[in-house]
């Protein structure tokens, strides 16, 4: 096996004496696509944040091509190589998206060999390459959400990154535009970049995943191949169970 | 970097109409001395220009980053003081002098704004606000008095360059003042501009649209924050330096006044908080047009005690039916007065 | 030395009230419209004069007149929120900053005008009168009470338990509180929000003329005075968390605890500065406040 390029150990996160994210332990080979699953409020965007040290981690360690980045501040491990998109998308709303693109091409990790114009200038070719190309001069805010999806990845992949985090891009989107994501997925892939996938669309999971973490109330419920891990009792429980708790919830409440 | 209403309007001429309308600006500037015009004109000049300095340095903080920082004139007086102390206690011609208080503005601004700039929004707005007030007091505090004077104040050596009488040296300081506040606003205009193309302009930006997207994508937010605040003490700094030799004495409770911070932001918003020229517009045509208020006697009313009080009504005005300043106006492609209607429907409860 | 210390404890608990009653109107006004407002030193500035005025003038007494100062506040803020500042409530903070820092700026000069810069008191024949704690015949020492502080803290916190009666148990009261909490949900269920928002700032500014009545009774003032009053309801709030009475009065304790130990302190030239520093410190460890969250 080799060695991981990216993994948590005992990675916890507390808020207010709630364990959103409990001791969890995650490996990501390079190269692989890494699903990470759950029901809502299982703690997914909060291990995210707690990688990229957005909030960070109240125990653990992070480790990132073998170094400990867990205290690391978010620029300098956005640097080092690993790069993430946002559910919520966050646009530089008042900038155009070629702008918005070359932000991540001038700080991310090719950024230091990089002057401001040829930042531009490679902020072009990744719009060329997710599907953004005729909408450059755009201002980010006149896009549609899928348009800022794609932007959000645009960002992400202008920093050149060798282990990319992709909260929900998915979600929201149409039958179509799926597909179109996920072989933009499977092409960034293709160019050596190792990606976390955290999605509900479990077309997408089992369509685009080599291996799946499973959480649940903060913990790993269960991890192994898509297939496997999607048809174990635990992981059916959890997603069904939570899911007749939310519809039973639905119908109790009044109009 | 965002493209200014402006920009928008000029389209591919921009280049070209910007180059011409900067050059005629700055020649029309440097002719100004030489048309015989009265002393009282050159001041009145002089100071409408160092407003738009202010404006234009407190942009840098204000405008590109979005942080509302309401304690510019700390900036202010430190210049003030640091070129005064300089002067009188070191000796030290005038232009090195301002450069020591610039920056030691500049060097106060990094020590203040490693912790208050972890600050958002409002709690950033009002600790800058209470820096502002808190430096007032330490330079004006006993403990201080052997450096600063305390209460009493600073007389700074007047403009006297050998051989020339009093009165023809008080003609040429008018002249010399006047000059170097143009060059204080090249040099500010300059530098925002080069800000522009450079990758910390970019960061500052991206920090002022979204500062959480803007640290994952890998810019250091922290320190880029502090050098756009840095810039903005710097040259706030400068013309406090310049305010201290040309008036040739300062107080705390002048050279420390709040109005300094208010009319440097006023100056920002009416023109277009964010570009290279809108600052600049702004705060010079505030002034200009207030001191022609105050002193004109308008329908032979004597507004000169209200000096301070039409800053106010100003920003309520302004504030109210052009809250993003003219630029918002020129960048339309045809005026109406509907404009402000618009405007207030969009922002009231 | 103890009686040093005594003193000074009762002095911070005198004070304490004061400027709790300084902080309050600051406060609802910051957590229900979610506006800084930068002119509330000034309303504070208009309550002593209106006060100096009844009295110097009408020889009222000067505790007679905070009722007025509080009407005439009322209606000058509900006018100020509703007629100026309710058409940029939705603009983006340096807007509302900026626009309540100009009111400001416009509120002291029409001061200066009308009562001129000269430092005013308000000294009537009760004044100076008071009684001691723990008198000590050998020394002839206590700790002094006066009379006007002692009144001026009850009057305080009986307006803070009024607010809080008012906030709880009124129609309107909760309708300001849903209006705080979330302005959307309670526009649907009926609330209009632009008078509720007038009616909260003029509920604000009558609290800071009450202030501003009792300030006048305890210390010498000039059309300037708002400034400071300013800064310190702002590192009040803070200190006790946003939204919420117990936590004003919490905040106002402890400021006027180390004002007071300030005050006997070398530092105390530097009285402004160190509240800030307090602040900065307070913001930096606990952004949400020592209170944290609460809403009235």
């Amino acid at each position: 096996m080799p060695e991981p390029i990216l993994a948590t150990r005992a990675a916890s996160k507390v808020f207010g004496g709630l364990a959103a994210v409990n001791s969890v332990d995650m490996e990501m080979e390079p190269g692989q696509i890494l699903g990470l699953i759950g029901p809502n409020g299982a703690g997914k965007t909060t291990f995210v944040n707690l990688v990229t040290n957005l909030s960070p981690a109240t125990s653990g360690q992070v480790f990132f091509k073998r170094r400990e980045i867990t205290a690391w501040p978010p620029h300098r491990i956005a640097r080092a190589g690993l790069a993430r998109t946002f559910q919520v998308v966050k646009p530089f709303r008042r900038m155009s998206v070629r702008e918005n693109a070359a932000i991540g091409a001038m700080f991310g990790a090719g950024g230091r060999r990089r002057s401001a114009r040829e930042a531009t200038r490679r902020a072009e070719e990744v719009l060329e390459f997710v599907g953004l190309g005729a909408e450059q001069e755009k201002q980010a805010d006149q896009l549609t959400l899928a348009g800022m999806k794609r932007l959000e990845l645009a960002k992400a992949l202008a920093m050149e990154p060798e282990v990319l985090f992709l909260d929900e891009v998915m979600a929201g989107l149409n039958q179509k535009e799926i597909e179109a994501a996920m072989t933009l997925i499977r092409a960034i892939n293709a160019r050596g970049v190792s990606i976390l996938v955290i999605e509900h669309v479990m077309k997408a999971i089992i369509g685009l995943c080599h291996h799946v973490v499973v959480l649940n109330y903060g913990k790993k419920l269960a991890e192994g191949a898509p297939e496997q891990v999607l048809n174990d009792p635990l992981v059916v429980e959890a997603y069904l169970g939570s899911k007749y708790a939310e519809r039973a919830r639905a119908a109790r409440k009044p109009e | 970097m965002p493209t200014s209403p402006f920009d928008r309007l000029l389209g591919n001429r921009r280049r070209l109409v910007y180059g011409v309308a900067g050059a005629v600006a700055l020649a029309a500037l440097l002719l100004a001395p030489h048309l015989s015009l009265s002393g009282f004109t050159l001041t009145w000049l002089t100071t409408a220009l160092l407003l738009a300095v202010r404006a234009q340095a407190w942009n840098f903080i204000g405008g590109y980053t979005g942080y509302a920082a309401f304690g510019n004139v700390a900036f202010y007086g430190l210049g003030a003081y640091g070129t005064a102390v300089a002067m009188t206690r070191l000796h030290w011609p005038f232009i090195p002098s301002m450069l020591a208080g610039a920056l030691l503005a500049a060097a106060y601004s990094v020590l203040i704004g490693l912790p208050v700039l972890r600050m958002r929004g409002q709690y950033f707005a009002i600790a800058t606000l209470g820096v502002a007030e808190a430096t007032r007091e330490l330079v004006s505090s006993p403990q201080l008095s052997g450096l600063t004077a305390g209460p009493t104040g600073i007389n700074l050596p007047f403009f006297r360059p050998a051989g020339l009488t009093p009165l023809q040296a008080a003609e040429a300081g008018t002249r010399y003042f006047y000059l170097a506040a143009v060059a204080l606003l090249v040099l500010v205009v300059a530098a925002t501009w080069l800000l522009t193309r450079t990758k910390l302009g970019h960061s500052l930006v991206a920090i002022r649209e979204d500062e959480d997207a803007a640290h994952m994508l890998g810019i250091n937010t922290t320190w880029a924050k502090v050098a756009a605040f840095a810039l903005s003490a710097f040259f706030t700094g400068l013309v406090g330096g310049h305010y201290a030799y040309w008036r040739t004495f300062i107080l705390p409770e002048e050279v420390f006044n709040i109005r300094y911070t208010l009319d440097a932001i006023l100056g920002a918003v009416l023109g277009g908080p964010g570009t290279v020229v809108g600052p600049v517009l702004g705060g010079f045509s505030y002034d200009a047009l207030s001191t022609y208020l105050t002193f004109s006697k308008p329908f032979g009313f004597d507004l000169g005690q209200f000096h301070v009080a039409i800053l106010g009504v100003f920003i309520v005005v302004v504030i109210v039916f052009l809250p993003r300043g003219i630029a918002d106006l020129l960048g339309r492609r045809r005026f109406h007065w509907g404009i402000f209607l618009e405007n207030i429907r969009k922002n009231r409860a | 030395m103890i009686l040093t210390l005594g003193q000074s404890l009762v002095n911070a608990i005198l004070l304490s009230g004061m400027l709790a009653l300084v902080a309050l109107g600051f406060s609802i006004v910051w957590g229900v419209l979610k506006v800084i407002n930068l002119a509330h030193g000034s309303f504070i500035m208009l309550g002593a004069y209106i006060t100096f005025t009844c009295w110097s003038a009408f020889g009222l007494d000067p505790f007679l007149t905070i009722p007025i100062s509080m009407l005439a506040l009322f209606l000058v803020g509900y006018g100020i929120q509703a007629g100026i500042i309710n058409w940029v409530i939705r603009a983006p903070l340096l807007v509302t900053f900026l626009l309540t820092f100009g009111l400001d700026i416009v509120l002291v000069n029409l001061a200066l005008f009308v009562w001129k810069g000269d430092v005013r008191s308000v000294s009537p024949a009760y004044a100076g009168n008071g009684f001691t704690l723990f008198f000590n015949p050998a020394t002839e020492q206590g700790i002094q009470v006066p009379y006007v502080r002692l009144a001026a803290f009850a009057i305080s916190l009986l307006l803070a338990a009024a607010l809080h009666l008012f906030m709880s148990r009124t129609r309107l009261g909760r309708a300001i509180q849903a209006t705080g909490q979330d302005k959307d949900a309670a526009q649907l269920s009926g609330v209009r929000v632009a008078p509720t928002y007038a009616l909260t700032f003029a509920i604000g500014a009558a609290l800071a003329g009450a202030a501003g009545s009792l300030i006048s009774l305890m210390q010498p003032f000039d059309p300037g005075m708002g400034g400071g009053y300013r800064l310190r309801a702002f590192i009040i709030v803070v200190l006790g968390g946003l939204g919420s009475i117990p936590g004003v009065i919490m905040g106002a304790a402890l400021f006027a605890l180390v004002d007071v130990l300030v005050g006997i302190s070398p530092l105390a030239p530097l009285k402004d500065g160190v509240a800030f520093a307090m602040l900065v410190v307070v913001l930096i460890i606990r952004p949400s406040g020592l209170a944290g969250k609460a809403f009235y």
